[in-house]
């Protein structure tokens, strides 16, 4: 099996994953506001960030 | 003296190349530093001191990274099939006409236009860099369609921002959020099946463009522009006042509110909303902004998340219920560009000093 793309795969979980916190807002589970969205939003760049630099190193 | 031996190989001049080893971009400053046998400190500081006195040392630069072979290319590849390379031939020319001007005076003139260019050549370098992994070094052509299709990645990014943001905020927030879903989908099955980190950064910036609205509840319904609403009557009065983006003014002195409450419904996506009341009149605001003001009288508050609740009671009262995308929210008994035309438009701007009476009507007033 072809080995995948780690930042890719990295980014497309992040994605998925503050994708369904913007579905709960949408549905009116949470309310999400700026305090919330920062550090969700540097989260995800963060560690996509991290996996690309990682890769390019190994 | 020794007479030279016709049989040996002339000593070959020390080649001028970028550097493998001690670089920030592309080597430029760290080769020449060693081949001039300075500190490439230097080499930078006055590289840094030249563009900022017209952009000479970018002009260079880009030169430099056509012209000059790596470490180890050099001796790779031989010097004429380098040379003769079209792709460098084309930008070195481009190079030579770009710096003309700036080398013969009309500097300001030349450099207003070279360097928003080079700066937008250099940006869609390093995007391309980030999202790819691919090296700023190579031939000519393949610079340049890293730099473009770099340019193209944060083109598309800017759009997918716009999309996500336009999207959630007419009321498509559910859709918008699937949207964010299936592009992690996409990047997930595509790690697996081919190249697909350029689709990173647009994928992101469609979540934040849902992400920010989301956050500040923003709506984009109502239109855009300026609204001024003035009812003659009670009856005149809608219960709700929408606007996407703009200035809404809504302007009660002649509606003859009744006893009791009248309830009001405020929604602006981006912009200012005044709410003017006749004196005598008790308002009762709860209003939520994303980003920006709420001053009733005043009495102001601003920043991120506004949360804003003030309940006085009174006989005669507007009940207000605001919600701001990003903006202001302002309530007054009075507008500054009917009753005070000729006035400083600064004296009680939504986070200057307000000069009028307070929240009269209240009982506690």
């Amino acid at each position: 099996m072809r080995r995948p793309d780690v930042p890719a795969l990295v980014a497309g979980v992040a994605l998925i994953g503050f994708g369904v916190v913007l579905l709960l807002d949408a549905a009116g589970e949470l309310d999400m506001t700026f305090g919330t969205l920062a550090p969700v939003a540097c989260a995800a760049m963060g560690i996509t960030l991290l996996a690309l630099g990682l890769s390019r190193r190994y | 003296m020794e007479p030279e031996d016709p049989t040996q190989p002339l000593p070959q001049p020390k080649r001028l190349t970028r550097s493998r080893s001690d670089r920030v971009l592309a080597g430029v400053c760290g080769g020449l530093a060693r081949h001039l046998g300075i500190d490439p400190v230097i080499v930078r500081v006055l590289a840094v001191v030249l563009l900022l006195a017209g952009g000479v040392s970018l002009i260079a630069y880009a030169a430099m990274l056509v012209l000059v072979p790596e470490e180890g290319e050099a001796e790779a590849a031989p010097a004429t099939a380098r040379d003769s390379s079209p792709g460098r031939v084309v930008l070195l020319v481009i190079a030579l006409l770009v710096a003309a001007p700036l080398l013969i005076g009309g500097g300001l003139i030349a450099a207003s236009i070279v360097l928003p260019l080079a700066f937008l050549a250099l940006t869609g370098l390093v995007t391309w860099w980030l999202v790819s992994g691919e090296p700023f070094a190579g031939s000519a052509g393949d610079v340049l369609r890293r730099s473009a299709l770099g340019l193209l990645v944060l083109f598309g990014s800017a759009l997918m921002f716009a999309a996500g943001f336009m999207g959630a905020g007419l009321g498509g927030g559910t859709a918008a959020a699937a949207g964010v879903v299936a592009a992690g989908a996409v990047l997930v099955v595509g790690a697996f099946v081919g190249r697909v980190r350029w689709v990173i950064l647009p994928a992101m910036s469609l979540a934040l463009g849902v992400g920010v609205v989301a956050a500040a509840g923003l709506s984009l319904e109502g239109g855009w522009g300026e609204r001024d609403y003035r009812p003659a009557s009670a009856a005149a009065l809608q219960d709700r006042y929408e606007l996407a983006g703009g200035e809404m003014v809504l302007d009660l002195r002649r509606a003859d509110l009744p006893r009791g409450d009248t309830p009001l419904e405020l929604d602006l996506g981006m912009g200012q909303a005044t709410l003017v009341v006749p004196k005598g009149v008790c308002v009762a605001s709860k209003a939520e902004v994303g980003a920006g003001a709420v001053d009733v009288f005043g009495d102001t508050t601003a920043g991120v998340n506004v949360d804003w609740d003030d309940q006085p009671e009174g006989r005669r009262r507007v009940v207000v219920d605001a919600d701001v995308g990003f903006g202001a929210l302002l309530v007054r008994h009075n507008r500054r560009d009917l009753d005070h035309p000729r006035r400083d438009r600064g004296d009680d701007g939504p986070f200057g000093d307000y000069r009028g009476p307070g929240n009269t009507g209240c009982a506690d007033a």
